[in-house]
């Protein structure tokens, strides 16, 4: 699978970003991206998010996997669905579990161990990856993890690094050695940011570069989402207009002015923001379209799938 | 009369924070002695306010920039989770040397610092002093991310349950000298459950942390059933900040579900970046009325715009209203609704923030 594109040659892609700034639309772009590319691929929301069906007119089947459409798919992990998992597999016997572990007393021992939510969580999608049929075949080529809003994204990505440190030794320590292996190789995963062309999201956007130390070096690529479309090819010409504009002109007129300067004055913040992010960046920033009009329907997913395509096939071998 | 209490919560990039801070203003101004705690390292928060930095502490905002007469307060603060639960295991410990055998414990120091969870409890920990402390009329509280909001709601009472009688009994028991041994002649399937799934040295090493932390039990509960008798009563009401966007809106609905489950005081919506429709119908569709040095292509082309522009805000402004009546429609009668406009730039001082006061309820009473 050489000719793939760098990002979809890895087996997982995190998509992190603050929250609010369309991570779960970008992950829906890449998956249609490896989609076509002939991948069978995964998304899966954390922490019991269900946005990503409703983009493609589904329903969530929650934890279990939900086609959306032809070799994607997409499910939401939930801790405690994770935890139950994790624990079947470890004791082997489903009635151990029900026995032990879903009485009162044990529920809550279990939320108190530190961190066990978000490793369970990581354990999940190196699962996933790692899952194959009777056959030997790979269930999944590319699991698509839509991370949580940065801060708390940052600690699921160093999770099974902090279980690490926290058990020291035991089966616990030993499970999360092997997902930290696999999840902190460069050659196996990589990091898809999103940010915003506002002042606050590209600021979060360069300290969390700044915070993720070692693991820079698995990000792909930013993606700027929102960028407005200038209104004009001269857009000085605004300025032309007001200076001649007399104020016996009806009075819509002038609003719709206002209206214009606003959309333009907002649309040179937007370029000033992008430029203060690529300058920050040692990847591609890769701006995304505002969505003028509201409801992101199929095509807008595919047209934002080719765009990512566009841009990051480029440097394909 | 004790403070009285409003949570604002909300999912990520809604501008909770800001409006946090602007209610909180607000109100300042309006002659309230009032406090902020965020959640969020919002460095811009602290800049906005006119602060110099924003921790644990309170900082006082400098009011008298905007009212030289103001007779209200305003403090601003950012929750430090670490900084919070070292303060609480000192003030519930039996003695300084047992406060410091939890402060040193390897267990305590990843469940302090370094991992989710903790957080969302030692705010509402950070809260209930501030609350204590009794200096406020108002203390507003600016919560983590919708899903973890949830957390945080349920922080208090999983600190009670983890507290539970039955817990002590099974945990720390065994932890003494030899280890895991009394669980182990209690229940050999459930030793084995455990260790198979933590491993031995592991599941000894929490029910230690148990033990040393044992000192604090009986605190720890009574505050955690303390906070949750807050949260319930009629000192305390919830905001929830959302914006007109369809997955805001939805996260919002999913929470005012949350807060009518668990019973909470939900006071209304404030839905922030709601773009208002132009004040005129449409744009007059004849060329411009003026005589420019402009080619005429370029003309056709502002006139186009000026079109296009009004029909785009129109367009924007039927689709907040009609987001915002979903997400009023079926919410308690009780639950009022504020749009907060679109702001054209991040808010960068305390002017910039009084500016949404309008737009902002007014100060809870009693």
């Amino acid at each position: 699978m050489s000719d793939l594109a760098p990002i979809l040659d890895r087996r997982v892609v995190f998509v992190t970003g603050k929250g609010g700034v369309g991570k779960t639309t970008v992950c829906a772009a890449l998956g249609l991206w490896a989609a076509r590319a002939g991948l069978r691929t995964i998304v899966t929301e954390t922490s019991g998010a269900r946005h990503l069906p409703g983009l493609f007119g589904k329903r969530s089947a929650g934890y279990a996997p939900v086609e959306l459409a032809p070799g994607l798919s997409t499910l939401s992990i939930t801790p405690e669905e994770a935890i139950e998992e994790y624990i079947v597999q470890q004791v082997k016997v489903r009635k151990i579990y029900e026995l032990v572990f879903r009485n009162r007393v044990m529920g809550p021992f279990m939320d108190a161990v530190p961190g066990l939510h978000d490793a369970v969580q990581l354990g999940k999608v190196f699962d996933l990856q790692r899952e194959t049929t009777a056959f030997g075949r790979r269930v999944w080529d590319l699991v698509i993890v839509d991370a949580p809003a940065t801060g708390h994204g940052l600690t699921l990505l160093g999770a099974a690094r902090s279980m690490m440190e926290l058990t020291r030794r035991g089966p616990l320590h030993e499970n999360n050695r092997i997902v930290d292996e696999v999840l902190s190789d460069p050659a196996l995963t990589a990091l898809l940011l999103v940010s915003l062309p506002e002042e606050m999201p590209v600021n979060e956007t360069l300290e969390l570069v700044a915070r993720l130390g070692p693991h820079e070096a698995r990000i792909q690529a930013c993606v700027l989402n929102q960028l407005l479309p200038g209104l004009l090819d001269h857009p000085e010409d605004l300025a032309l207009v007001r200076r001649s504009l007399p104020d016996s002109a009806p009075a819509a007129l002038h609003e719709a002015l206002d209206l214009a300067e606003d959309w333009q004055a907002r649309v040179e913040r937007q370029e000033r923001c992008r430029e203060t992010l690529q300058a920050g960046l040692p990847v591609p920033v890769l701006p995304f379209p505002h969505r003028l009009q509201a409801p992101l329907g199929p095509e807008d997913l595919d047209a934002l799938s080719r765009l990512l395509e566009q841009a990051l096939s480029g440097e394909a071998a | 009369m004790s403070a009285q209490v409003v949570v604002c919560c909300g999912s990520g990039g809604v501008g909770k924070t800001t409006v946090s801070a602007a209610l909180a203003l607000k109100w300042a101004l309006a002659g309230k002695r009032v406090a902020v705690l965020t959640i969020d390292p919002a460095r811009r928060l602290a800049d906005s306010l006119d602060i110099g930095a924003l921790d644990n502490q309170p900082r006082r905002v400098p009011l008298e920039q905007l009212d030289p007469a103001c007779t209200g307060r305003l403090d601003a603060m950012m929750l430090d989770a670490k900084d919070t639960f070292d303060a609480m295991v000192r003030r519930l410990a039996r003695s300084p040397e047992n406060a410091q055998r939890i402060l040193d414990h390897r267990y305590y120091r990843f469940a302090s610092s370094r991992l989710g969870g903790s957080h969302e409890y030692m705010a509402m920990e950070r809260l209930f002093t501030l609350w204590q402390e009794g200096d406020y009329d108002l203390i507003v509280l600016d919560t983590p991310p919708t899903r973890h909001a949830l957390d945080f709601l349920r922080a208090p009472q999983r600190m009670a349950g983890l507290m539970d009688q039955g817990v002590l009994r099974w945990l720390v028991m065994p932890a003494t000298k030899g280890g895991w041994r009394a669980l182990e002649l209690g229940s050999e399937v459930v030793a084995k459950a455990l260790k198979r799934v933590l491993g031995q040295g592991t599941v000894g090493e929490i029910a230690d942390f148990f033990e040393v932390f044992r000192d604090l039990w009986e605190g720890f509960r009574e505050r955690s059933e303390d906070v949750d008798g807050l949260l319930r009563s009629d000192r305390t009401r919830f905001f929830l900040v959302s914006t007109p966007s369809p997955t805001a809106r939805e996260d919002a609905r999913y929470f005012v579900e949350v807060l009518a489950e668990r019973q909470l005081p939900f006071a209304g919506f404030l839905v922030n970046r709601t773009v208002a429709p132009p004040v005129h119908p449409s744009v007059p569709d004849a060329g411009l009325p003026l005589d420019l040095d402009l080619a005429p292509e370029r003309a056709e082309a502002v006139r186009a715009a000026l079109q296009r522009v009004h029909a785009l805000r129109r367009g924007l402004a039927e689709d907040h209203a009609a987001s915002i009546a979903v997400l009023t429609e079926g919410a308690p009668a009780s639950a009022a609704c504020w749009t907060v406009p679109e702001q054209p730039t991040d808010l960068h001082d305390l002017a910039a923030l009084a500016g949404l006061s309008p737009h902002l309820p007014e100060a809870p009473e009693g």
